[in-house]
């Protein structure tokens, strides 16, 4: 594994590091993009661990941190927030092509980063699959039957809302949010047929951390219909874990399905292997 | 301002080049100062407030390094191998460097919880002439109590998961990384010494338990308005921001540069 620290972009004002495999075969390359406001480690350092991961399988990575997160700073560049994440992803993927060679890619995208990633998947060509954690999808009559009928029957959560009613002694302080309006549901089956029709191959991945609006696999026919159908199409729900996979066990469920995703549709294709 | 942000650099350095750091050039020829990152998920929450006082620094004439301890950030190495006397290390390697980009001459640090800790407990080795020490850790058993009381809390939280799951063992994690029992048992004995050193102590308006200051340093610490709820788990993914701290921590390195 070699890992290099770069500042780059169009007014070198994106930071990132690149991660490469001892052996390079300019297949695909793997960009992690922010989730939320989290800088390029990831949540409990995920793209991190990741990243490494797959660059012992072979696969050049780049973490990065979009404009004005983590380590980045602003472009200077009058674009609207989702043109600019688009730009930034675009500098992303050049730098990891003059690194590794490299002209295809696959995005890691968790929560908002999910919604950045489909927008540039979307918009370039170079995008040859993505992964989406906790990304688009809808409440569903299925989902608040699910959702809403256990609690009413569970002791156990009558308890925990009674007892955190007691604890709570001050109502606690507004948390700071960087919240991007998501596009409407018709908006995104539209454009990921277009993703679907032009070759990409796209993971859904949903956490049980996310049950208010995504509470079991079959949903995301609920919200997509047909797309479900499609070959490019895998969807998993990891029921047990959170939102931000805190837990160890958890984050390694996650790397290992990654891995073999990577592994059956970007298969490592060296020279004599 | 965009032209000092071109200028700051990140890189691998050390031997081995495993550890990340991020150098922040500065046109004056004061002190320059090393940024010791606290550890865990605090390392995280604490980053754009690190990079926020790096940028301040700079801009009033200190070169700043801000940098990872081995197998925490960017820096190489698993998350559990992070451990106490590897850390010390890092901190005089990334005292050295600072010293070789900034030209030599006077090197204060700035510290949170754990950071804080490694800048004093490093300072001799690393020949740092003064250190800020942002809720230092004064009872190391505490500490090791609190992380293993937070993931004993994680695992049921039903405002994070799903559903409780009280028989996973999660005795090897702290809040949401690997860790070992070498730093366990590191940790457990971790007290505060006298660093002997110009110092000064910076206290979070609502002290945690592991961070209580006694009466020998009390006297001498600033109270800062800022609430990091270092032990809540509601927290663990809340950046904390905080003007009057970075204040604060800059006037004291004024003031000792």
């Amino acid at each position: 594994m070699h890992e290099q620290a770069f500042r780059f972009g169009g007014a070198r004002h994106l930071v990132g590091v690149v991660g490469l495999p001892a052996l390079i075969d300019q297949g695909v390359g793997v960009i992690f993009l922010n989730a939320g406001m989290v800088y390029r480690v990831g949540p409990f350092r995920l793209h991190v661990e990741l990243a490494r991961r797959l660059n012992a399988l072979g696969y050049p990575t780049l973490r990065f941190d979009l404009s004005t997160i983590g380590d980045s700073g602003a472009s200077g560049q009058r674009l609207s927030r989702p043109e600019q994440v688009v730009a930034d992803v675009r500098d992303a993927m050049e730098l990891l092509k003059q690194q590794s060679g490299c002209t295809r890619f696959v995005l890691f995208g968790l929560c908002s980063g999910a919604q950045n990633a489909h927008s540039t998947a979307f918009a370039d060509a170079r995008v040859a699959g993505a992964f989406f954690l906790d990304g688009y999808g809808h409440r569903t009559l299925g989902q608040r039957v699910r959702h809403y009928l256990p609690r009413l029957l569970s002791l156990s959560v009558w308890r925990q809302r009674l007892m955190r009613r007691r604890a709570a002694a001050a109502p606690r302080p507004a948390e700071p949010a960087f919240v991007v309006e998501p596009l409407p549901p018709k908006i995104v089956r539209a454009q990921l047929a277009d993703m679907l029709q032009r070759g990409l191959k796209l993971d859904f991945i949903y956490s049980g951390g996310v049950a208010r609006y995504f509470n079991h696999i079959r949903q995301f026919r609920e919200c997509f219909g047909r797309l479900a159908d499609d070959p490019g199409v895998s969807v998993n729900y990891f029921k047990q874990a959170d939102h931000t996979y805190v837990l160890s066990g958890d984050r390694q469920q996650l790397l290992e399905h990654v891995a073999q995703w990577m592994g059956r549709h970007f298969p490592i294709t060296r020279p004599g292997t | 301002m965009k032209a000092r942000i071109e200028a700051e650099l990140p890189f691998y350095f050390g031997p081995g080049r495993e550890l990340f750091g991020f150098y922040h050039p500065a046109a004056g020829m004061r002190a320059a100062v090393l940024l010791c990152p606290p550890f865990g998920v605090e390392q995280i929450r604490c980053h754009r407030l690190y990079r926020q006082l790096a940028h301040g620094l700079a801009e009033a004439g200190f070169p700043v390094l801000r940098f990872d301890y081995f197998g925490t950030g960017d820096s190489a190495g698993e998350s559990n191998a992070f451990e106490w006397t590897r850390c010390l290390a890092d901190v005089v390697t990334a005292a050295t460097e600072l010293r070789m980009r900034h030209g030599g001459g006077r090197v204060l640090a700035f510290g949170a919880r754990l950071g804080a800790n490694a800048a004093l407990a490093a300072a001799q080795a690393a020949r740092l002439d003064g250190v800020v020490a942002w809720d230092v850790i004064t009872d190391g058993a505490a500490l090791v109590r609190q992380y293993d009381h937070m993931q004993e809390t994680l695992k049921v939280d039903l405002n994070r998961f799903e559903y409780a799951r009280p028989e996973l063992d999660v005795s090897t994690q702290w809040p949401g990384f690997e860790t070992s029992d070498r730093l366990r048992v590191q940790l457990q004995d971790l007290r505060l010494l006298d660093p002997g050193i110009a110092s000064a102590w910076l206290a979070s308006s609502v002290p945690d338990e592991p961070s209580k200051l006694d009466e020998r340093y009390a006297g001498k610490c600033e109270r800062v308005d800022v609430s990091p709820r270092w032990e809540e788990v509601d927290s663990l993914e809340l950046a904390i921001l905080s003007h009057p701290l970075l204040d604060a921590a800059k006037r004291h390195l004024k003031e000792m540069a």
